[in-house]
């Protein structure tokens, strides 16, 4: 890569070719900046030197108060010539310059003069200087001359007011408000220019009154624009405007939507693109809306600029987002583009068709893409492998030739970023699609075995540690995983061993030959791979440490707290006699504030952070609630929440509850955080009111002793619920607690503490909370082969609905069923929809559902539901949720 | 709003720099992003062919004149249109003033005037002149021909 920063006069020495700046230098510039000064001046001299002070700018290099200063004095000295030329420099020099407030003054009263000279020119340039290094004061003093610029015949001074308006506007907009008739009369300037600057300048003078926006826009679109640019203002106006008017999505009364369309056949390229663009990013637009303006798009698609090819399929690629059928049109054209020069073109094109794309045109676009996939560079191909993560999981029957061109790319050149974006697929395809477990494990085995990035090798190997045992043949991986120990670096050697042991204690089968190969382990040159191998020669094989169970959870388990407090704790820790002691770890995550949750968005994750996802989740609250006794009668765990906030965000206390559902029990766990550094709470405890629960009898509650500053910690209340019905209800809840003060500065609580409540907000318990989403790669298979034994069918009307993809959700959320294969998703404007959902009921049925929505009428809708499952009273208890909903 | 305008020479060295509410501390990440962008892909690439790309919500419309490449950077009203529609007055200004697709050192030797050209054609990140003609004359201080 070449070397932006370097000073452009180091590098050339060519005495043919030299730079005119060769061993340019600041401070002999600025010695000859004396010439400004000389009482004859040399015009010609003057603006040589100006050149060389601009260079210097453009360099980087910058000025010191004093010779900014003294460069600044010394420019405005060169009002006095007559030189245009020269003028025209010193205009450019002291706008670069920007003087400060206190020097401003030695130039206004010129600049002022100019303002009014009969020489149109000094008036434009004039305007420009003065607005740029003036403040509000004399802005006050200059507005007069301003507005009468506004509607100067010459365009040049016309344009330089209201260019300046426009900035002026950021700064004193009560100012330029005032010059809105003048504006006003610039819009219908006969020059293009003025025309377009004033349109801008008077839309942001009244971008907070939609009705006078919608005035503007009624009128002009009425009138003649005449520039393209102006005219693609008024397009992003109008579009705006029809934003704004909102609720009408009827076709045919859409506002204004005759003078996009008639936009689509202007003669500039530019305004027929904004128009094309506008009518596509419409709420609720219409297949009959969208066609015109694809078309267009579609043309340009084949431009021989590549501006307007990058434009229009950058712009299909947003409305497949949306509208896929209506793009599949330009499927041919954008195949095309594949081979296009501009790579960002390609990758475009090529994720527009991705989304576009139905089952069947899987395979072929996959061989376009695999020639494709050998010149573009690395980020291109991440966005490419991405595309192709979210077709799988759109079509997974097709996840073989998916699968294997993930696994072909594996094996091409590529840097980490890329190499990591298709492992992170591979591993989510491998989650989500059962079926592909057993080849994506494979792929993943036989990178391993040529694999440069020692991060991927460790995840991988810890991976398969952990899926590979839970296969059909887990003996073949072995191979692959006990290469890694005679291959690689001691870190994935280290890894080796660990997942070797893991296979070891999960089959019992290969355990005696994997004692073998661990055995071997114990030669390596590196302390960390023996020391990992006799751990678990020993742990796994000697007969201390309890049963068998309590070893595997001892080696494998997860630490039970979360990473980060364990290393705030280690940190924290300074070594003693003391041993750390890992009970002392915090085992609750702080309480983020709620943007920060929001903000990683549903983007799945890879490799990166697996041990993080709701199965461990779930296994780590169980391991919480085992380790209280009370509960531990309560028999196994059927689901736990997602946390639900209690209080908002960045208040004193920071609460937030897990629901625990049990077969005859549910705990509420409220997880509390107190943000108040100055105070100590004690015997914190959350009394529940359960009035409007009336099926569920309060057990006991289990209060938390000391809650210090800053570290979370938890409360229990259990509550008894008749045995495996969905039982709901509703309770208010109340933070009750001893609050101590504490002195900052030694950072003790005083003896006395005050009692004190805090109210928190309600919490319910749904229907859906008895309910696990479990997905089925397969929905027909499964549902054949469940039968209809135990179906129940029956009709709803759900009555008038914003739209039925609204419709839709609600159904989801409330049934709280995994949607699968994608069916969610609602095309815009379709008249029925058919949603496929599963999931576990409480007692470990499973549950399929059918929903067929239709539309009724304008917005009513209507929905058949069939419910098919293991057992008929979960079947009604289904339609139960959906009746009493 | 044209957030920036950078003329660089083969080697990637800075020649002029213009940001508009670009913050300073970005201002560097800026310049090497688009010299690398420009070493990536002008490479071969005929005078004037215009090459486009796109982040997040900023455009970059780029092209080589001569020995000099020529970088636009927009975002909102400035899409990748809108900024073609800018460098094509700017690279049709430089033709102008250098008489050709400029050499590094004929760019040089027209330094002042090419600074005084852009300041007509971009005026604080907004587009204020766009006929060649026009820009001519105003750098000599003479009104428009069509006034």
């Amino acid at each position: 890569m070449a070397q932006p920063l370097v000073k452009k006069d180091d590098d050339r020495d060519d005495e043919a070719d030299y730079s005119p700046f060769l061993g340019i230098e600041k401070g002999a510039v600025l010695q000859e900046a004396r010439v400004f000064n000389d009482p004859q001046l040399d015009a010609r001299r003057c603006s040589q030197v100006i050149t060389k002070l601009l260079y210097l700018l453009n360099q980087g290099e910058s000025f010191t108060k004093v010779e900014a200063t003294e460069v600044f004095f010394a420019v405005t000295k060169l009002f006095q010539s007559r030189d245009l030329g020269l003028r025209r420099m010193v205009y450019l020099m002291i706008k670069e310059l920007s003087p400060c407030a206190d020097e401003v003054i030695i130039v206004t009263s010129s600049l002022m003069k100019d303002m009014n000279s009969k020489t149109d020119m000094y008036r434009a340039n004039a305007i420009r200087v003065l607005c740029r290094i003036t403040d509000g004061t004399l802005l006050t003093q200059i507005e007069r001359y301003l507005k009468q610029a506004i509607v100067d015949k010459n365009p040049v001074v016309a344009s330089a007011a209201l260019v300046s308006g426009i900035h002026i506007l950021q700064t004193n907009p009560e100012i330029v408000k005032r010059w809105s008739n003048e504006v006003q009369e610039a819009v219908q300037s006969r020059a293009a220019l003025v025309q377009f600057h004033a349109l801008a300048l008077l839309h942001q003078i009244r971008q907070n009154d939609r009705l006078a926006v919608s005035k503007l826009v009624t009128s002009l679109t009425r009138g003649s624009v005449r520039s393209p640019l102006a005219q693609c203002l008024l397009i992003r106006y109008t579009s705006q405007v029809i934003r704004e008017a909102g609720n009408n999505t009827q076709a045919g009364d859409r506002p204004f939507f005759d003078f996009l369309e008639s936009c689509l056949r202007h003669k500039s390229e530019m305004v027929i693109f904004e128009a094309a663009k506008a009518i596509t990013e419409l709420n609720g637009v219409t297949s009959r809306e969208l066609t015109p303006a694809i078309t267009v798009l579609q043309l340009f698609l084949s431009s021989s600029k590549p501006v307007l090819r990058f434009a229009a399929v950058r712009t299909l690629n947003k409305v497949a987002m949306t509208h896929p059928m209506a793009v599949t049109n330009c499927n041919i054209d954008m195949e095309s583009l594949i081979s296009d020069q501009n790579r960002s073109i390609a990758t475009l094109a090529i994720t527009t068709l991705l989304k576009t794309g139905n089952e069947s045109s899987v395979e072929r676009l996959m061989k376009q893409i695999t020639n494709f996939m050998s010149d573009i560079a690395d980020e291109f191909k991440i966005v490419v492998v991405e595309a192709i993560r979210s077709l799988c999981l759109k079509f997974p029957l097709k996840y073989r030739s998916l699968m294997n061109f993930l696994s072909s790319i594996l094996r091409e050149e590529g840097g980490f970023e890329y190499k990591k974006a298709i492992v992170d697929s591979i591993v989510i395809l491998i989650r989500d699609i059962p079926d592909a477990k057993e080849s994506g494990l494979l792929h993943l085995c036989e990178f391993i075995e040529d694999c440069e990035f020692t991060y991927l090798s460790t995840q991988i190997l810890h991976f398969l540690g952990v899926e590979g045992p839970k296969t059909s043949d887990p003996s073949k991986y072995i191979r692959y995983i006990y290469n890694r120990v005679h291959l690689e670096n001691a870190t994935v050697r280290a890894s080796a061993v660990s997942t070797l042991a893991g296979f070891g204690a999960a089959v019992d089968a290969l355990k005696p030959r994997i004692f073998v190969l661990l055995r071997r382990c114990l030669f390596d040159s590196d302390d960390e791979v023996r020391d990992r191998a006799t751990l678990y020669l020993n742990t796994l094989g000697g007969d201390g440490l309890g049963t068998e169970n309590d070893r595997k959870d001892f080696l494998f388990g997860s630490l039970d707290v979360p990473l980060v407090n364990l290393e705030t704790s280690l940190k924290n820790y300074e070594p003693s006699e003391e041993a750390f002691d890992i009970n002392s770890v915090p085992k609750e995550v702080k309480s983020q504030p709620l943007a920060e949750k929001k903000a990683p968005g549903k983007k799945p994750t890879g490799l990166g952070a697996p041990p993080s996802g709701p199965p461990s989740t779930a296994d780590s609250y169980e391991r919480l609630l085992l380790s209280i006794p009370e509960f531990a009668n309560f028999g196994k765990l059927f689901k736990s929440s997602a946390p639900v906030e209690l209080t908002e965000a960045e208040t004193e206390y920071a609460v937030n509850v897990v629901k625990h559902i049990f077969d005859r029990h549910i705990v509420f766990q409220y997880n509390c955080t107190n943000t108040i550094p100055e105070q100590l709470l004690e015997d914190v405890n959350v009394i529940v009111d359960a009035s409007e629960a009336e099926e569920f009898s309060e057990l006991f509650s289990k209060p938390l002793r000391s809650l210090p500053y800053d570290s979370p910690g938890q409360t229990f209340v259990a509550f008894e619920k008749p045995e495996g019905l969905p039982t709901t209800g509703k309770f208010s809840n109340t933070l009750k607690f001893i609050v101590k003060e504490v002195d900052p500065t030694t950072g003790e609580a005083e003896d006395d503490g005050v009692e004190d409540e805090y109210q928190l907000e309600d919490l319910e318990v749904v229907s859906a909370d008895y309910i696990v989403k479990v997905g089925v790669s397969n929905f027909r298979n499964a549902w054949e082969s469940m039968g209809p034994d135990c179906e129940r069918v029956d009709e709803y009307g759900l009555g008038a609905r914003e739209s039925l993809a609204e419709a839709v959700n609600t159904v989801i959320n409330l049934l709280g069923l995994q949607p699968c294969e994608g069916t969610e998703a609602v095309p815009p404007n379709s008249r029925s929809h058919t949603c496929l959902l599963s999931g576990v009921f409480i007692g470990n049925v499973k549950v399929l559902v059918r929903l067929s929505f239709g539309l009724d009428g304008p917005k009513d809708v209507a929905m058949k539901l069939s419910v098919r499952s293991d057992d008929e009273t979960v079947s009604d208890a289904i339609h139960e949720i959906v009746a009493s909903g | 709003m044209i957030l920036a305008v950078l003329f660089a020479n083969a080697e990637g060295n800075i020649l002029i720099e213009r940001f508009h509410g670009v913050p300073a501390e970005e201002r560097l990440h800026w310049r090497s992003f688009l010299v690398k962008l420009g070493a990536d892909n002008l490479k071969g690439v005929k005078n004037e062919e215009l090459l486009v790309a796109c982040h997040k919500s900023v455009y970059i419309v780029y092209t080589v004149l001569g020995d000099v490449s020529i970088y636009v950077v927009g975002k909102d009203e400035y899409d990748e249109l809108a900024l073609s529609e800018v460098i094509f007055v700017i690279t049709s200004a430089v033709k102008d003033i250098c008489g050709k697709p400029p050499t590094e050192r004929v760019f040089l030797d027209k330094y002042g005037r090419i600074c005084l050209c852009l300041d007509e054609i971009v005026w604080k990140g907004y587009l204020e002149n766009t006929e060649n003609d026009r820009i001519k004359r105003l750098l000599r201080l003479k009104p428009p021909t069509e006034f």
